[in-house]
């Protein structure tokens, strides 16, 4: 059994790709949505820095490309941003889970025909950001292409369970209201999604995985 | 692996800064024409091409004055 990759690392990898902005308390993001409300258009800035990031790394473990989560990415914080009108706060629930709620239901509605299918071997980043070392930028990319393996061996509702846990850091509860289910069987789908995909990563980056 | 190191693995789908600046560009320009009163948006495609905006504008016109005759008379027609 090999290690996990280091957390330093990614945490790294995370800023210098564009994670730059200081996730804000629950109380500054309700003050950001009023101010929003209101029209001010730096507030609603913030609001959209605070979760594009968020969004995207979450419906790209849901689909099968990065050109999909970009769409997606793209609708879901439109209608989030002119929506905000209709959100209510709930005393069980963030902003955060509001938001990931819109962009189930875009990745929902823009694959109603097709399935989303998973690969990770058909892309590339289009290109390199120029600030970061190749080194590194090549480890991520390593990193990346085992994640999206493992996670196409995932049903697609574990799947989309993993990523709103992992990718948007919503608990239990709020996952359950969004996908519809207990929070006990989302606990249960997550301690076996975790122990699956945390076995399998760790087989595609050992020496003699494939990807070292 | 824990919750922590899976959390850090899930860093790795962000965007990459260029695929970052497009999504900001789209959305931005989005929510700046929902803004942009129709007023707004005729002062300045006068601005950039008086011509063409002119013509527009006069096509439009009359378009308007012409079309509840036109559809009269298109529904006495039927």
């Amino acid at each position: 059994m090999i290690a996990a990759p280091p957390a330093p690392l990614f945490a790294t990898l995370s800023s210098r790709l564009g994670g730059d902005a200081e996730p804000l308390a629950e109380d500054a993001i309700s003050e950001l949505v009023e101010q929003a409300r209101g029209g001010d258009a730096g507030a609603r800035r913030r609001l959209y820095t605070q979760h594009v990031d968020r969004v995207f790394r979450t419906v790209r473990g849901m689909l099968r490309s990065d050109a999909d989560a970009e769409d997606v990415t793209q609708d879901a914080l439109l209608t989030v941003l002119t929506s905000l009108h209709r959100y209510a706060p709930r005393a069980d629930a963030r902003f955060a889970a509001w938001v990931m709620a819109i962009a189930v239901n875009t990745v929902r509605r823009r694959f109603r025909r097709r399935r989303p299918e998973l690969t990770a071997t058909g892309e590339l980043p289009e290109t390199a950001d120029e600030a970061v070392d190749p080194a590194i930028e090549l480890d991520r990319a390593r990193q990346r292409r085992a994640l999206l393996i493992a996670l196409g061996e995932l049903p697609e509702r574990e799947r989309a369970i993993v990523s709103l846990r992992y990718g948007a850091e919503l608990n239990a509860s709020e996952i359950a209201a969004i996908v519809g289910l207990e929070p006990a069987t989302i606990r249960k789908i997550l301690e076996r999604a975790r122990t699956r995909l945390g076995a399998r990563l760790e087989a595609l980056l050992s020496p003699d995985g494939g990807m070292a | 692996m824990n919750d922590e190191a899976l959390g850090h693995a899930w860093a790795t789908l962000e965007p990459t800064g260029h695929r970052r600046r497009r999504i900001d560009a789209r959305v931005f320009e989005s929510l700046d024409a929902r803004d942009t009163p129709l007023a707004a948006e005729w002062l300045e495609l006068f601005r950039v091409a008086p011509l063409p905006a002119f013509g527009l504008a006069v096509a439009s016109a009359v378009s308007v004055v012409a079309a509840p005759p036109l559809v009269w008379f298109a529904r006495a027609l039927i």
